[in-house]
């Protein structure tokens, strides 16, 4: 006899609250519009959450390890300020690509100064990114003082209108960041990540390299945020040094309405890529919902404070019963 | 495959305190060492030395024949090196299998985890204790969904399956039941066997000889003997376990409680390893509680003071009480000393002051008369004899035994008339322990309540009117007046039923 | 032997001295006028208070501890100042009412952050964080683009000026100096004060000591949105007009003001005359820069390079290995 209860459900399929909140929003999006499945719609909806789900992922990764980033938005800026900049609007495509390659590389090196604080100096991982950001944020701001300058619009449209098979583009992105993810989840690194975010000492115990792992998440999540800084770079195609300022919370919501525990060692990444394409779709709701312009900043807010609330809302809830 | 270690003249400190100062262990291949001392002798200090959890402060470390140094488990394990350890390595979100193989995971394609040899290779290991399971234990539970003596079990195959050298079981029959540590020794002969070098840690004496080979007993963080088992009987073994300065002339022999009222009826108490509990305690009374560890102890003293929520009902000076909150059982005359000094007894980097008065500042008014508090912090101190520099230090400036005085001296300013005592004497010095046995008996002379938990059956056998023995959840015995003696706390504690005991 | 340490109160003071001194050698600093040194010092100081005020509310939380922060105080700040600035309207009998109000609202808005904190188990930094984009909703809807008000004389008078013409002291100082003592009397002389410590440094010692940990949790995260709200009604009686953006510019060095101090981000241990300290460092570095010429980039940079260097000297967690 086997008694199925809340925790245990959540406790296997972390991600399954992310699902009925992803389809409870996909069915609302379509009463409110209903040709959102056709090509276009789909494409315009799918390019627009790429960033966010980009940079979730890079976040869910650090979290599951036991740590927080706080520096992702800021990261996000800096890439956008240095595309902007260096590319230019009249600039060739073979520039753009050369500065995407630089780009990932300032990411990742801008998460390994967070992993080197947080893992060998062992500060605390949320005040510690938080001063990074700041940090990131400036630099961001003294590479482009001004929103300003873009990247060539061919390569803007490359983003925003492929669609291979017919399918947006961002599909096939969140299609190989999934299967890396699930790769990774099943190699040695993906146990360790799991340990280290579960119980740090025992694992350090059972000889699991802690600090390198720990560094590590950081790592991916500087790299991550530098994909999701050229994709919204690609988006827009213009730059403001205040873009990204905004989507780390994102990040962390969809991270937390997707199953991942902050505390870390529970959940995956799949629930959070659920979690940011559903804080994407209901952003959608406001817009289509026709709500004042002057309430929208507001409203969304409030839907985030919701989304982080409801977990914990039902475990209240729970208790009582 | 063989393997002598020893390790000679070991310093370790935490901190200020001192868990070691003289350690000295020696171990070869195909037998059994058993490492004896009381709670806080530096047992598990000494197996984590040997075992590169911590850093060692003195001392030397030699493996066959050659000094080393381990400079992490790591280096350790690579040595040959594995260990159970007593608070389990375990991390509670990951499956059994995942646990176990940590670290040597079995890959397969693309290096990728190969799951099915992860579960074959589990399901050889949990075949060695197949038959003694009481759930359904396959490699893919999560660990935090097991029940203790499983989770302790998959401990012990996790360290079982490094194949090593040599192997430390630290209290690893603790939350085990006769079953489980039959088969456990069993192992432990096919092992021997087989050369392996093993570190027994227990607390139960018969343990120890039915699986001990070798001894070494530590006291207050020095070896002071070590032989073959068959040259020592038990009784010589506790006095070398016991320091010889502890005396017990705080006998309350005298005593006549039966003719006080009684003021504490305690009925039915259900609650997280509780499983119905009822007794009575009289005005004036020093009621032990003795037991295995971990027999719900604990949680029966933190229910009665509200931290933990029960059912059942509590009678205090005939009037019903529930605390749902320990500040209303601190209102009615209650206090708690509780078992983790450090975790829940004291604020460590807050001054001594402010530990001694944190239940108590309502009374001193708005702005608080701090010179007040500081005078009757004084005076308790100097009743207390505590030994400190200036109040206002922090208490991680004293030693063991002061903090826990500041910890006691916290609820005696309140003159409580209930004290529940969990294992206050642990990690204290000798002559602090009588310092509070003569303290415990002057309360209860004084007519204060206290029910006094202790892992140190001497201690209750020689300071308690009545001691009270609980076994998992339940209280298994009474033992009073003539049968309060340390053989039979013994034998009740490992739940065998003593005729001679009411 | 006694080693000789300095409290890191008296150390962040003696910090703002020597870059106040540093400053007089830039190439557009006050040189050798004692009077334009004793006036940029007096104006420097008068400039803390705002941030001051700020930073008290954030003192409390991170003393409470357990990763304790209030990001939300500088959207709290702005909707105060523009709630005081609508309220008042001129009118100084309004003015009473106005603050009552910036308290009120910052209070309830801080329960709000302590509900979710204790009762939800978020955590404070996502919690306040995302209040801050709720406040920061509420004040676009209630400045809708441009909102109608005006401060009040007497609080240009009590707020900006000095004491008299022939007493260049600053009024907000004075301000300033009794609202420290104030703090001080609720950390070190209230019951309130020691059990926020004690809830700090250990939760379960201070609940089996009697504390009421979650109610400690609700009241420290209401007061100090209360005190940010009391921060903004400053404000607007500096500045005299409001912007969107008015507090927001104050967050991070409330924050890097308590660490300054000497305040232990991981709780438990601090004091309010260190985070004055701290706030005057921040603002003296601030100033500095804007002399210097130096761009908000370069500001937030040394801000946050700032904090990164505090934390690495006070803010080590365990290690691993023993």
């Amino acid at each position: 006899m086997k008694r199925i209860t809340w925790s245990g459900l959540m406790s296997r399929y972390p991600a399954f609250f992310a699902l009925i909140l992803l389809t409870f929003a996909v069915i609302v999006n379509f009463i409110l519009q209903p040709n959102m499945f056709a090509e276009d719609t789909l494409n315009s909806n799918m390019r627009v959450f790429l960033p966010i789900i980009l940079l979730t992922v890079g976040q869910a990764i650090v979290i599951l390890g036991g740590g927080i980033d706080i520096s992702v938005g800021a990261i996000v800026s800096i890439v956008n300020a240095i595309l902007a900049t260096r590319v230019g609007l009249e600039g060739s495509s073979g520039a753009m690509w050369q500065y995407v390659a630089v780009c990932l590389a300032i990411g990742a090196l801008a998460g390994a100064i967070n992993g080197y604080f947080v893992a060998y100096l062992r500060l605390q991982p949320i005040i510690t990114t938080y001063a990074t950001s700041f940090l990131y944020a400036g630099i961001a701001l003294f590479i482009l003082p001004n929103p300003g300058g873009g990247i060539p619009a061919i390569i803007a449209n490359l983003y925003r209108n492929t669609t291979p098979l017919g399918l947006p583009a961002a599909f096939f992105v969140i299609a190989i960041i999934l299967g890396l993810w699930f790769f990774i989840r099943s190699t040695r690194f993906g146990n360790y990540l799991y340990a280290v975010g579960g119980k740090a000492q025992a694992a350090y115990e059972t000889a699991v390299p802690v600090t390198w792992v720990q560094f590590s998440t950081y790592v991916i999540s500087g790299l991550m945020a530098a994909l999701s800084g050229i994709a919204i770079t690609m988006l827009s195609g213009s730059g403001n040094a205040e873009i990204g300022a905004a989507m780390t919370l994102n990040s962390i919501t969809a991270v937390v309405i997707g199953g991942t525990a902050l505390s870390g060692g529970v959940g995956g990444v799949a629930g959070p890529v659920m979690g940011a394409i559903t804080l994407g779709i209901f952003q959608n709701i406001v817009s289509f919902a026709q709500i004042n312009t002057w309430w929208e900043t507001l409203v969304k807010a409030l839907i985030i404070v919701a989304a982080l609330a409801t977990p914990g809302i039902i475990n209240l809830f729970r208790r009582r019963t | 495959m063989t393997l002598s270690l020893s390790a000679k003249n070991i310093v370790k400190r935490y901190g200020g305190v001192i868990a070691l100062s003289d350690g000295n262990l020696e171990i070869n291949s195909g037998e059994v060492v058993a490492l004896i001392g009381a709670n806080g002798s530096g047992k598990s200090t000494m197996s984590k030395v040997i075992n590169g959890v911590v850093v060692l402060d003195g001392g030397q470390l030699t493996l066959d024949g050659s000094p080393v140094h381990f400079a992490s488990p790591q280096a350790a394990k690579n040595m040959g090196i594995s260990t159970v350890f007593q608070e389990l390595s375990l991390i509670p979100q990951m499956t059994v299998a995942d646990n176990i193989w940590l670290t040597r995971e079995p890959l397969g394609l693309m290096g990728m985890v190969s799951r099915k040899a992860v579960r074959a290779k589990t399901d050889e290991l949990l075949a060695l204790f197949a038959g003694t399971f009481k759930t359904d234990l396959h490699p893919d539970v999560v660990v935090s969904e097991l029940p203790p003596d499983e989770k302790q079990i998959v401990e012990i195959l996790k360290a079982v399956s490094f194949n090593p050298r040599l192997l430390i079981l630290d209290e690893a029959t603790a939350s085990l039941d006769n079953r489980q540590v039959q088969r456990l020794f069993d192992l432990v002969g096919v092992w021997k066997e087989e050369g392996k070098a093993i570190v027994f840690i227990s607390h139960r004496m018969e343990e120890i000889f039915r699986v001990a080979d070798r001894y070494s007993v530590l006291r207050n963080g020095k070896t002071v003997g070590a032989g073959h088992i068959k040259d020592i009987t038990e009784n010589d073994l506790i006095k070398l376990m016991i320091d010889k300065d502890s005396v017990f002339n705080y006998s309350r022999a005298g005593v006549n409680i039966s003719e006080k009222p009684v003021c504490l009826e305690v009925r039915d108490i259900y609650s997280t390893n509780l499983h119905g509990v009822s007794f009575d305690v009289r005005e004036g009374e020093l009621v032990g509680i003795g037991g295995l560890q971990g027999q719900g102890q604990r949680n029966l003293l933190h229910s009665l003071y509200g931290d933990i929520s029960f059912t059942g009902t509590v009678t205090f000076n005939q009037k019903p009480v529930h605390f749902k909150h320990p500040r209303q059982a601190m209102k009615s005359g209650f206090a708690l000393v509780p078992g983790d000094r450090a975790g829940e007894g004291l604020l460590y980097i807050r001054p001594i002051l402010e530990n001694f008065q944190l239940p108590s500042w309502g009374r001193y008014g708005f702005p608080l008369k701090i010179g007040n508090a500081k005078k009757d912090a004084e005076q308790m101190g100097t009743r207390l004899n505590l030994v400190m520099a200036s109040l206002l230090d922090p208490v991680s400036s004293l030693s063991g035994g002061n903090a826990q005085k500041v910890v006691i001296g916290k609820w005696l300013m309140r003159q409580p008339s209930v004290l529940l005592l969990d294992d206050p004497t642990k990690g204290v010095d000798v002559g602090t322990k009588a310092e509070f046995y003569a303290l415990l008996t002057k309360l209860c002379d004084e007519g204060k309540t206290i029910l006094f938990y202790s892992s140190d059956d001497e201690e209750l056998v020689g300071l308690c009117d009545r001691v009270m023995v609980m076994h998992d959840g339940k209280l298994q015995t009474e033992l009073v007046g003539e049968a309060l003696t340390k053989e039979n706390l013994i034998s009740a504690s490992l739940g065998v039923a003593h005729g001679g005991a009411p | 032997m006694k080693r000789f340490t300095l409290s890191p109160p008296v150390a962040a003071l003696l910090l703002a001295v020597v870059l106040f001194l540093l400053s007089g050698l830039l190439p557009n600093g006050y040189g050798s006028d004692v009077q334009v040194a004793i006036s940029q010092a007096t104006n420097i100081l008068r400039l803390s208070v705002f941030l001051g005020v700020i930073a008290a509310g954030q003192t409390l939380v991170i003393i409470s501890g357990f990763e304790g922060i209030d990001l939300s105080a500088g959207a709290v700040v702005t909707l105060t100042a523009i709630l005081t600035y609508v309220i008042v309207s001129g009118a100084n009998e309004k003015v009473l009412l106005a603050l009552l109000v910036s308290l009120v609202v910052g209070a309830i808005i801080g329960f709000f952050n302590g509900a979710g904190i204790t009762y939800l188990k978020i955590s404070p930094f996502v919690m306040t964080l995302s209040m801050a984009g709720v406040v920061t909703g509420a004040i676009i809807v209630i400045h809708h683009g441009n909102v109608q008000g005006k401060i009040a004389p007497i609080m240009t008078r009590l707020i900006a000026r000095p004491v008299s013409p022939g007493i260049p002291i600053p009024n907000a100082l004075i301000i300033w100096l009794i609202f420290g003592v104030l703090m001080w009397l609720l950390l070190e002389r209230t019951t309130y004060g020691k059990h926020l410590f004690a809830i700090g440094v250990n939760r379960v010692t201070s609940k089996l000591s009697g504390v009421n940990v979650n109610g400690m949790n609700l009241a420290t995260y209401a007061l100090a949105s209360a005190l940010a709200g009391f921060g903004g009604f400053l404000l607007v009686g500096n500045t005299g007009v409001v912007l969107i953006q008015l507090g927001q510019p104050f967050l991070f060095p409330s924050i890097a003001a308590v660490a300054v101090g000497g305040t232990l981000l991981s709780g438990g241990k601090g004091s309010y005359w260190g985070t004055m300290a701290g706030a005057i460092v921040l603002t003296l570095i601030t100033s500095l820069l804007t002399t210097m010429q130096m761009p908000d980039s370069v500001r937030r940079m040394v801000l946050g390079a700032t904090l990164l260097v505090l934390i690495s000297i006070y803010g080590r967690q365990r290690a691993l290995r023993q």
